[in-house]
């Protein structure tokens, strides 16, 4: 945007002629001590618990212990220059940050101010980075899917919008591809993204950006972020400032999908602010209140009902549910799920899906572990056809785990063993999927359709998925309608089935792969 | 410092409630004002902070210096202090006494800053307004502070009221920001 020296002088004087020349009154204290981003001040006997303070060089801290003399505050951002003796002021407000619509396409910090070198976001709303969660009265249940696009999660851990579905696994197991194939995945559905990158590489965060642009994802993405180089109060917070975002567009009867990257990394982070506001230390260090850190968050995502989406927006929007989908992602060490965060997320998320190393390594990506993978509302939320498609494949993965210990012993075993270890091995092989390639209902349902009937169990399982590539090209060509159709309406009935069943039998008499 | 105010809470308390009860507060808040104002005294503060200097001979020392401005009472009191050697608490002794005293009598110490000196009249209406504003009595300090550039600078506890051009200025930069 260029301005000529003209129209400047006229915003100045727009700006002069709006000032508020009335007195001013705050409260005031003085800074006691700065030590490791933690700054106790003497006085401000009002300040409130999380309240903004400013401090001199336009910087602010938030109040999190509120002593009898004093107030512990943690800065946001660079504290180099605070010295002792210098004056904060209280400002009477919650830490907020800018959401709306603007912020689609960005990247921002924990404060919501930009880092992308795009300028000025362009949003006059604000709201406070912490706020209670919908009440009892204003939810619905959850029965609207959130496609993510993995054959392996949309058909055995389906996640429905408004649900709390956790990403566990070890480093190095696809937890972030997961994520961005999602986000990649809900181009077209209307559904908006937050990707909050905690405690992460700059560069990896840049990796993340670069993938979505060129995927066409960032127009329904916004990207809040916390990089490893940040203040620890910073990447505390950051997780919130997302939430913030997602629940601008809950709140008017959208659907939006937020991802914490990861929360393990914020629960350091708040260690680290909690052992330097000596607060005690509890199990693993973290404070007494870690559980309240991460449930008040996954609380917020959820799904709203009409009546209240009605009320927030004061009657502009009627008749429509909002929703907040969370996909939380924890990072475990060595597959210790039993250590202290990640059992108090399991526990207060809707389902997890289980990523692990073994897996990864031998090659089957995403690295689900069918098994221990659950998610206790999707359910409900599946479409048609895929729950009815994908319950055989998980019931097929089940007896095949079982099996799978005499896999090797093949030639000893009586027929039905035999079968189902190697409808289990097809099975296994099938849903396998390559990053940054998210299938549609209809992709997924032939697929599932092709090992659910059987028309795999006479194919060599190391040509399943050359298989799968050439029988998905060949409906996309032959078949578009009976596809579009499927994606439509998500319906299964006999007509289709008999549809896809004489389809997917022409195409093994009339192709090779 | 908020650690010292801490520790200082007690002695302030117990001090105030006793001069009450000898009703001889005023006095109280003469000697403890003396007290502090002599161990500002640099030469004061060297002997204080050295550790080698005994407990009995500081005591003694200090009542010498302050005896024609205390009392019996107020000698005790320094001996107690020197003993658990919390000497270095007495300036916030001293301000949390005038703190009791000031809500004890329903008045609020209030500093104005102004950049001219206030006309008698216009002292007059200025308490009268703050008074009403904080709703309760005053005792007003006044003083100059050119850099204000115009206007008054109110400060009464933790709160100020700005309504300086200073402050007015400086609002405004951050709005045209």
């Amino acid at each position: 945007m260029q301005l000529n020296p003209s129209e400047i002088s006229d915003l100045i004087k727009k700006k002069i002629e709006n000032f508020d020349l009335s007195a001013e009154a705050h409260t005031e204290g003085t800074v006691v001590s700065v030590t490791d981003g933690i700054v106790r001040v003497h006085g401000l006997s009002e300040a409130m618990q999380g309240e903004m303070l400013e401090f001199p060089g336009n910087t602010f801290g938030m109040a999190l212990n509120l002593e009898r003399d004093s107030v512990g505050v943690v800065v946001l951002g660079n504290y180099q220059h605070i010295t002792e003796g210098d004056t904060v002021k209280c400002t009477g407000k919650i830490l907020e940050v800018p959401v709306g619509e603007a912020l689609l396409g960005r990247v921002v910090d924990a404060l919501g101010n930009p880092i992308d070198g795009k300028g000025a976001i362009d949003t006059t709303e604000t709201a406070p980075i912490e706020k209670i969660a919908p009440g009892v009265i204003a939810r619905q249940s959850v029965d609207q899917p959130v496609q993510l696009g993995l054959k392996s999660i949309d058909a055995m851990i389906p996640v429905g919008r408004g649900q709390r579905e956790l990403i566990i696994g070890d480093r190095q197991t696809g937890k972030t591809a997961i994520a961005i194939d999602a986000i990649i995945n809900q181009k077209g559905t209307g559904i908006k993204c937050i990707y909050v990158a905690i405690g992460q590489k700059r560069s990896s965060i840049a990796n993340v950006v670069r993938k979505l642009e060129e995927h066409g994802a960032m127009a329904h993405t916004i990207i809040v972020a916390a990089s490893a180089s940040e203040s620890a109060a910073l990447q505390f917070i950051a997780p919130y400032t997302g939430c913030s975002m997602g629940e601008f567009f809950r709140d008017r009867g959208e659907d939006a999908l937020i991802i914490y990257d990861d929360l393990t990394k914020q629960a350091w982070a708040y260690r680290q602010v909690s052992l330097l506001l000596r607060r005690p230390p509890g199990r693993e260090a973290y404070p007494g209140d870690v559980f309240y850190l991460h449930s008040r968050l996954l609380e917020r995502a959820s799904r709203i009902n009409a009546a209240e989406v009605e009320k927030l927006t004061g009657g502009r929007v009627k008749g429509k549910t909002g929703s907040l989908t969370a996909l939380p992602i924890i990072e475990t060490q060595g597959g210790d799920v039993s250590a202290f965060v990640p059992t108090n997320v399991i526990s207060i998320t809707d389902g997890q899906i289980f990523l692990e190393s073994n897996l990864f390594n031998s090659g089957i990506r995403p690295a689900v572990n069918a098994g221990l993978s659950v998610s206790r509302v999707g359910g409900a939320a599946q479409t048609k056809i895929i729950k009815k498609l994908g319950g055989g494949t998980r019931l097929d993965l089940a007896q095949y785990r079982e099996l799978a210990a005499f896999a090797q012993f093949a030639s000893d075993l009586d027929e039905s063993t035999r079968k189902q270890i190697e409808r289990g091995q097809r099975v296994t092989e099938l849903m396998k999927q390559n990053q940054y390639s998210p299938m549609s209902v209809a992709q997924m349902a032939v697929s599932l359709f092709a090992a659910n009937e059987g028309f795999l169990d006479s194919i060599e399982v190391n040509k399943v998925l050359d298989f799968e590539a050439a029988l998905q090209s060949y409906m996309k060509s032959e078949h578009s309608e009976l596809m579009n159709n499927i994606n439509a309406t998500g319906d299964f009935n006999n007509e289709i089935s008999s549809n896809l069943r004489t389809a997917i039998e022409t195409f093994i008499k009339t192709h090779s792969w | 410092m908020s650690e010292l105010a801490t520790l200082a809470r007690p002695y302030a308390a117990a001090v105030f409630k006793r001069a009450k009860e000898t009703k001889a507060t005023v006095k109280w808040s003469e000697s403890l004002a003396f007290m502090s104002a002599v161990l500002k005294n640099e030469n004061i503060a060297v002997v204080v902070d050295n550790p080698k200097v005994n407990k009995e001979k500081l005591s003694t020392l200090m009542l010498d210096i302050c005896q024609e401005h205390i009392t019996e009472e107020n000698g005790n009191f320094l001996k107690l202090l020197v003993h658990n050697n919390r000497l270095v608490l007495l300036p916030h002794i001293a301000k949390l006494f005038e703190a009791y005293k000031a809500e004890d009598e329903g008045y609020v110490e209030v500093e104005v800053f102004t950049a001219y000196t206030l006309s008698k009249e216009a002292k007059q209406s200025f308490t009268a307004t703050l008074e009403k504003a904080l709703g309760k009595k005053i005792h007003m300090n006044v003083a100059i502070d050119k850099s204000l550039i115009g206007g008054v600078l109110v400060r009464a506890g933790d709160r100020v009221i700005d309504g300086s051009i200073k402050g007015r200025l400086q609002h405004m930069q951050k709005a045209l920001q």
